[in-house]
């Protein structure tokens, strides 16, 4: 507990919640500031959906894919089934 | 006795008077009264604030000091050491909740004598009475009265309000509704009244000093006025309207004069373009820094002060001091010299008396208060304006210095405005803007017109008429006329003679 008092505003009470004076010297700017603070806020949250889409997995739909081989896992150059013209 | 060092000139004071504050004197509220005839109301009750280092305010308290003591229960004086004033419940007349009185049963005396002078001086407004007086205007209740029944004084007092305000029952049953407008109004007038004899601590009547140039003032309304300037807060909405309405002299003059003043050039901000080029003032209120120290090397050359002429002075010019100085502490780095003129500008400050002697130096015998501050000067001249102008006491004129202040002057009043009309057109041929101030639309109105019929279109309006931002916002009573309520600076506007910048030659 520091010496003396804590130097304290009187437009905040003993808890330190505002008091009426403060309220009623805030009260001009109120409307103001919650929309401009919704704006600002808005505007992060944009921000982010955006981006988060933006990095996002592309979607594909809409591109023809080739029909998938016949002979799955066929491997077509192996020696085992064809005889090679060895070195003569 | 209490522990504190007193001087000898203090300890003639009962400890409870030193320790806080006295309530404000009714002086003012007597003061602002709108009679007919103007005439002065008796002087009131002891007067106000505590004792300061200044040496006026230390004898003024003296010599009412001991009708001050009548008012209070005054404890023991061993009581006082022990005790802060916040919790010296002792001596409180009146608690918070008990601040409803009616005026003739008061526990004050002071105000169950202004009770008995309403009796004896006001007028039942019932309209079956005869007039007494010319009407003032539309709104007055006399221009009802048709009547034939002998103008009655108001005996009754209202149960809700307090105040006397009628002759008799039935006459007041019958006028009730247009009672209802003002018995609100009344009421909380009456509260007030007791509040300020109430004996309590009065911490609204504390006032900051000077602060940082850079923390700005914000002038939109009351309470952003007194967080920005700093004002330890006042969450009573009554305790506000005690310190507004001493406020409201320093502060409407501010309000017009500052930079950040609300009044602008958009629609809606009433100030008019030839307002802007008149506010002159500004230049020499916030003039730019010039390296100006402490030391040899920062000598100056510093500019005259701005003087700001009060005309027609009377309750103003007996503010304390320290209400006056918070003029200067919006403006860091100007000084001012106010000059109280009228006939009736040393009101109330009876200490003060006899005036100096009149000599070479000072030819009209005005009191001039130099040690106030370094940035004020307070001079006082009992005299009319148009007898310094002609004498040429304040020539030349310089818009970038002078304005002239007119608070609630009553120019086109029936009872005054014949003392103006010499002076107006004086004003006019300044040059230098002129603040003038009403205590209701009416009032204001009723001058503007007047100040157009008396000098034609010679005027031009720097500052629209409207509702003051800066009015008190406590509403007082006419002793003389119960159900005229009023506030101080209620309107504002503000003229000037019209500047001509080019005049047409007739051509041969």
């Amino acid at each position: 507990m520091p010496l003396g008092r804590i130097p304290q505003s009187s437009y905040y009470d003993a808890r330190n919640r505002p008091g009426a004076a403060l309220y009623r010297a805030r009260q001009p700017y109120l409307v103001k500031n919650a929309v401009t603070g919704l704006f600002i806020i808005g505007f992060v949250a944009g921000v982010y959906s955006w981006t988060i889409r933006a990095i996002g997995q592309d979607d594909f739909s809409d591109v023809p894919m080739p029909d998938a081989p016949i002979q799955a896992g066929h491997a077509p150059h192996t020696t085992a089934g064809s005889r090679s013209a060895g070195p003569a | 006795m209490s522990s504190r060092r007193v001087c000898q000139r203090c300890s003639a004071l009962p400890a409870s008077i030193q320790r806080a504050p006295a309530p404000l004197s009714a002086r003012i509220a007597a003061k602002r009264c709108f009679t007919l005839s103007r005439t002065k109301q008796p002087s009131k009750s002891p007067s106000d604030n505590p004792p300061l280092q200044n040496k006026r305010r230390l004898s003024s308290l003296e010599s009412q000091g001991q009708r001050a003591s009548s008012e209070y229960v005054a404890p023991p004086a061993s009581q006082q050491p022990t005790q802060s004033p916040h919790e010296d419940n002792s001596r409180l007349l009146l608690k918070p909740d008990n601040l409803f009185h009616s005026f003739s049963n008061s526990p004050s005396p002071e105000i169950r004598r202004r009770a008995a002078f309403m009796k004896q001086n006001a007028y039942c407004p019932h309209p079956a009475h005869a007039q007494t007086r010319q009407p003032i205007g539309p709104h007055d209740l006399e221009a009802r009265k048709t009547g034939t029944h002998p103008p009655a004084h108001v005996r009754y007092e209202c149960p809700d309000c307090g105040i006397p305000v009628s002759c008799s029952y039935e006459h007041f049953a019958d006028d009730y509704e247009n009672h209802l407008d003002i018995c609100d109004q009344l009421r909380e007038i009456n509260e007030d009244d007791h509040d300020l004899r109430s004996g309590r601590f009065f911490p609204e009547f504390e006032y900051p000093g000077p602060q940082l140039e850079e923390a700005q003032v914000n002038m939109t309304n009351w309470d952003t006025l007194l967080y920005t300037r700093e004002f330890n807060a006042i969450d009573n909405e009554r305790s506000l309207r005690q310190a507004t309405r001493l406020l409201t002299y320093p502060i409407t003059i501010g309000s017009v004069i500052h930079e950040l003043s609300p009044y602008n050039i958009k629609s809606g901000g009433r100030l008019t373009p030839e307002g802007l080029k008149s506010m002159t003032l500004r230049y020499t209120l916030h003039p730019p820094r010039s390296g100006a120290g402490m030391t040899i090397a920062g000598l100056r050359p510093n500019p005259p002060p701005t003087r700001l002429f009060i005309l027609g002075a009377r309750a103003e010019s007996s503010l304390p001091r320290e209400v006056w100085i918070q003029l200067v502490h919006l403006f860091p780095r100007a000084t001012f010299h106010l000059i109280f003129i009228g006939p009736e500008s040393m009101a109330n400050r009876d200490a003060e008396f006899p005036l100096p002697p009149r000599t070479a130096s000072n030819p009209f015998g005005a009191v001039v208060e130099d040690r106030i501050s370094g940035q004020m000067k307070i001079s006082t001249f009992v005299e009319y304006y148009h007898t310094l102008h002609a004498a040429g006491a304040f020539a030349p004129y310089d818009p970038y210095f002078d304005a002239f202040v007119l608070f609630h002057p009553g120019l086109g009043h029936p009872a005054s405005s014949h003392e103006w009309a010499e002076t107006i057109p004086q004003l006019l041929e300044t040059k230098v803007p002129v603040i003038c101030t009403g205590y209701t639309e009416y009032d204001m109105q009723r001058d503007i017109k007047w100040v157009h019929d008396t000098v034609g279109g010679e005027v031009d309006m720097l500052l629209e008429p409207g509702e003051n931002r800066f009015r008190s916002l406590r509403w007082d009573l006419n002793d003389a006329d119960p159900s005229d309520v009023s506030c101080g600076n209620f309107g504002l506007w503000a003229f000037r003679g019209k500047r001509y910048e080019t005049t047409r030659k007739d051509v041969e």
